[in-house]
């Protein structure tokens, strides 16, 4: 009946808790529209009173918690230096800016942003200070039926150490416009240990379709927070594919909102473990509509002293008959010291669905490695091999084949570069 | 389709409650003073008394577990229930001397019947006091004990004091203190070395008056080799207000030992049934739950196994039902300790009409141990479509040499099968009630016979007018 929940660490004391530092902040920015600046002290104030909440939590259990406190951050970084968009050209239907000019000339496209609720499954507080303190992210919006199959790219450059990044990032699909967007979260080099926070926002009108897919390759000290929160109107598809090779410590919170009729989630994502690295993920597939699809596919392989916590809830409301969700979390373990964390929940409230999820966690098969072995490849080689394979299926399932190539590459470079 | 037996239990038989005049009675509410009283009236030693207070104190500290538990845990009111009254009788010996009231409850559970039939032992708890002990003479002279707490700890402290509170100390959860501080009744059983039980022992469990809540105490040592099946059912009068039921029950299974306890839990509705259950598994011992929660208005209970030898084994075979107004919260427990440990989960639900069912369920493997295996399976049946179930697994493994594997998933009974068999002649209803059955017959065939017969029997009764 008991249960081990981390003890509450000390996030009240950062930086942004002093109002000094929110005052010179917002004088910064005063030139501001009003709107924003009073959205910024609403979060600020909201912040503050979350930092005194206890976090003995369901959402905190098994992380951690102290690994992602912001207590050492010692400055904002500049964020002209973290956002770069390519494969964009302005001549086309739709529009990709940096949010950071947008606040001055298009302010109007972004007034939705008050509005613009986070994933809530947990670190509310870190979300609330990036609603607060972010001063850039992407716009990306689409008209009506745009078709636009040339990726999108959004580079990411983590901050210097001491220093936070956040951005707010947003993604509004109007019907039957169908883009493809690749999202990078990258250092400069690989001294640099900040931490970058990305809060992202995507809404699909009806019938919409985006391809995603994310890597993120930070340098091996950097911290990375991850807040997504999908919304999906009626017959729209979103398909996520997310690469987590790099970073110290990694915090992913993903809500899929299944609002409308038909709508379809699929939801992949891998993390390549080593030495000390930590993978907290945290999913939520919300189902509110009948006959929607959400598929959720985590796979961690885990070398080293690497840990990986994924705790995943498939909700689907009384109103959300033929409902189909499914939730998988496969865990390999290659070194003794590696740990897996599973916390698959469900909490269904309609009875006309098909729900299942699974979890599994194991060491590579001896006799796998005995084959390999047996035909002369060094065994630390063929648990390498092993583990890109199981890796691989995440990728499989890309429907964009440019996108499906530099997922590949990216992974295998990666399993190239020598681990200890 | 099922025709009632001789050992079919009617559900209503339950329903009653004669009145008592309780000897002893400690009043409602739970201070310092009833819990030295409890003490003092069952002639205690001060060591007891001691670890009873520390409890109370454990207990008044530790928050409701509201953070990830249902609030409908704020709904008891510690105040108002009674947590001690007895005949203040000794546990008799003979059928003779239980007091005729007594007896006539329990001739309408059938309890005589039963003990005719192949009951090693009956231990009937009347309220927290054992009205009726006995036990088979060939059980005697094995060197088996088959006591209640409070005469287990007072004639064999050498056996059981080693043991009391070890496998779940008082501080594990905020109704295992609540417990340690105000038990009395349930079993104490001793199983000498290579003695193997051919027949369960059995004890039944009734709450028989209004605010009282039952707090029995149960603990079970298999040395070294034997084996032993432990059975445990309870049905309970219907009363207005409710009731709260918060047993510990412990089990240890030394070295080569086998131990079953089998649970049918069918308490009447307004019953808060708040227990904690656990086992310690010695080398290659085998301890299996086999549990059934039909009953209650919350039920919360997560039976563990903790594999603390080498090739130790542990096993929960679970079946939950769910009607109208009632939370089945249950799960299990899986802590391996040592190498080579391997254990099981089998967990089906059924949730009817507002009911809802949960599973929680932990898996623990730690990193320097070799070759730990463990798999759990949960499937939930959704008969309504206001019923509600959840999932709520955690598992942790560390090391390259252990494997875990967890499947759940959630369905309904198809249409296509109740329409099959309506075109057979079936009622609705009673096709709805053989899918069930079959849902969780397999598990059913893992009870003893006789409860196996009344489950089916349970079943089909509360899927009455549960469709059309």
């Amino acid at each position: 009946m008991q249960t081990s929940l981390p003890s509450p660490s000390g996030l009240s004391s950062t930086m942004f808790n002093d109002p000094d530092f929110f005052r010179s902040f917002a004088e910064r920015r005063s030139w501001e529209p009003g709107w924003l600046a009073d959205f910024r002290k609403e979060s600020w104030e909201k912040a503050q009173e979350f930092s005194h909440h206890s976090k003995k939590n369901e959402h905190w259990r098994f992380s951690p918690k102290s690994r992602f406190s912001l207590s050492r951050i010692q400055e904002i970084a500049n964020p002209k230096e973290s956002l770069r968009i390519d494969g964009y050209s302005s001549a086309e239907s739709i529009v990709c800016e940096n949010l950071d000019g947008m606040i001055l000339d298009q302010p109007n496209l972004i007034s939705s942003i008050p509005n613009l609720l986070g994933p809530q499954l947990g670190a509310e507080d870190i979300f609330l200070w990036g609603n607060c303190f972010a001063e850039s992210g992407y716009y990306l919006q689409a008209p009506k039926s745009a078709q636009i199959t040339n990726p999108i790219t959004c580079n990411f450059l983590t901050p210097p150490s001491g220093s936070i990044v956040f951005h707010k990032n947003i993604v509004e699909l109007e019907p039957f416009a169908e883009v493809v967007l690749i999202e990078r979260v990258r250092s400069a080099n690989t001294k640099e240990a900040g931490t970058i926070a990305n809060l992202t926002h995507i809404h699909l009108g009806e019938g919409a379709k985006l391809h995603r897919l994310l890597i993120q390759e930070c340098s091996t000290d950097s911290t990375h927070f991850l807040f997504e929160n999908f919304h999906l109107d009626r017959g729209s598809s979103l398909h996520t594919t997310a690469l987590h090779l790099g970073s110290k410590q990694t915090r992913v919170e993903s809500k899929g909102n299944l609002n409308g009729e038909g709508a379809d989630f699929s939801y992949n994502s891998l993390f390549l473990g080593n030495n000390q690295q930590l993978f907290d993920q945290r999913t939520l597939q919300h189902h509110s509509a009948p006959h929607c699809l959400s598929n959720l596919l985590c796979k961690n392989a885990l070398f080293g002293d690497s840990r990986s916590v994924f705790s995943g809830l498939i909700k689907v409301d009384e109103a959300a008959q033929h409902t189909d969700a499914y939730q998988t979390n496969r865990n390999l373990l290659l070194s003794s010291s590696a740990e897996a964390n599973s916390l698959p929940g469900l909490e269904i409230l309609a009875n006309e669905v098909k729900c299942s999820h699974g979890a599994t966690t194991s060491r590579i098969d001896e006799q796998e490695l005995y084959y390999l072995q047996s035909r002369g490849i060094p065994r630390n080689t063929a648990e390498r091999m092993i583990s890109l394979g199981f890796l691989t299926e995440v990728i499989q399932s890309i429907p964009s084949d440019s996108s499906k190539e530099l997922a590949l590459k990216t992974l295998e470079e990666n399993f190239d570069a020598p681990s200890s | 389709m099922i025709s009632p037996s001789a050992v079919d239990i009617d559900r209503e038989k339950g329903n009653f409650h004669f009145d008592s005049q309780y000897a002893f009675d400690a009043g409602v509410g739970l201070t310092e003073q009833v819990v030295r009283y409890i003490s003092e009236v069952k002639s205690e030693d001060p060591w007891l008394l001691q670890f009873r207070l520390k409890a109370l104190e454990t207990f008044l500290k530790k928050p409701m577990p509201t953070h990830w538990a249902t609030r409908d845990l704020l709904n008891i009111d510690f105040d108002v229930i009674r947590y001690y009254l007895a005949k203040g009788q000794k546990p008799s010996r003979s059928w003779d001397e239980v007091p005729e009231d007594v007896k006539l409850t329990f001739e309408r559970l059938g309890i005589p019947e039963q003990e005719r039939k192949f009951l090693a032992g009956v231990e009937a708890q009347f309220d927290s006091e054992a009205a009726y002990s006995r036990m088979k003479e060939d059980l005697e002279k094995q060197g088996v004990l088959f006591v209640g707490s409070t005469e287990g700890l007072k004639e064999h402290p050498e056996i059981f004091k080693k043991w009391f509170g070890k496998v779940i100390p008082t501080s594990d959860n905020k109704f295992s203190a609540l417990n340690s501080a105000v038990f009395s009744g349930g079993s104490f059983i001793y199983v000498p070395p290579g003695v193997k039980l051919a027949q369960p022992l059995q004890a039944y469990f009734r709450i028989n008056a209004e605010n009282f809540g039952q707090f029995e105490r149960t603990l079970i040592i298999a040395d070294e080799g034997s084996e032993v099946m432990y059975m445990e059912g309870c049905t309970a009068p219907k009363f207005e207000t409710s009731t709260l039921h918060s047993a510990v029950v412990e089990l240890v299974a030394l070295k080569g030992a086998k131990i079953q306890y089998v649970t049918v839990q069918n308490w009447s509705n307004n019953v808060f049934n708040l227990v904690t259950k656990r086992a310690m598994a010695e080398e290659e011992a085998e301890v299996r739950w086999i549990d059934c929660n039909i009953g209650s208005r919350l039920t919360m209970k997560y039976p563990g196994v903790i594999l603390r030898g080498r090739k130790a084994r542990g096993e929960v075979v679970s079946i939950a039902l769910a009607n109208d107004g009632q939370h089945q919260d249950t799960g299990a427990k899986m802590v391996h300790a040592a190498d080579e440990t391997s254990s099981n989960v089998v967990s089906k639900s059924i949730s009817i009409g507002t009911g809802r069912s949960s599973y929680r369920g932990l898996v623990q493997m730690p990193g320097h141990l070799k070759g730990c295996k463990n798999n759990t399976e949960c499937d939930a049946l959704l008969i309504n479509n206001n019923s509600q179930t959840d999932t709520y697994p955690a598992i942790t493994v560390k090391g390259d040499d252990n494997s875990v594997q967890h499947e759940a998933s959630v369905s309904k009974v198809s249409a296509e099968q109740i329409f099959y068999m309506q075109q057979r002649g079936l009622s609705e209803g009673e096709a709805m009630s053989l899918c069930v059955n079959g849902f969780v017959n397999d598990l059913i065939r893992e009870f003893p016979m006789e409860y196996s017969v009344e489950l089916k029997r349970l079943i089909d009764l509360e899927m009455e007018g549960s469709v059309g």
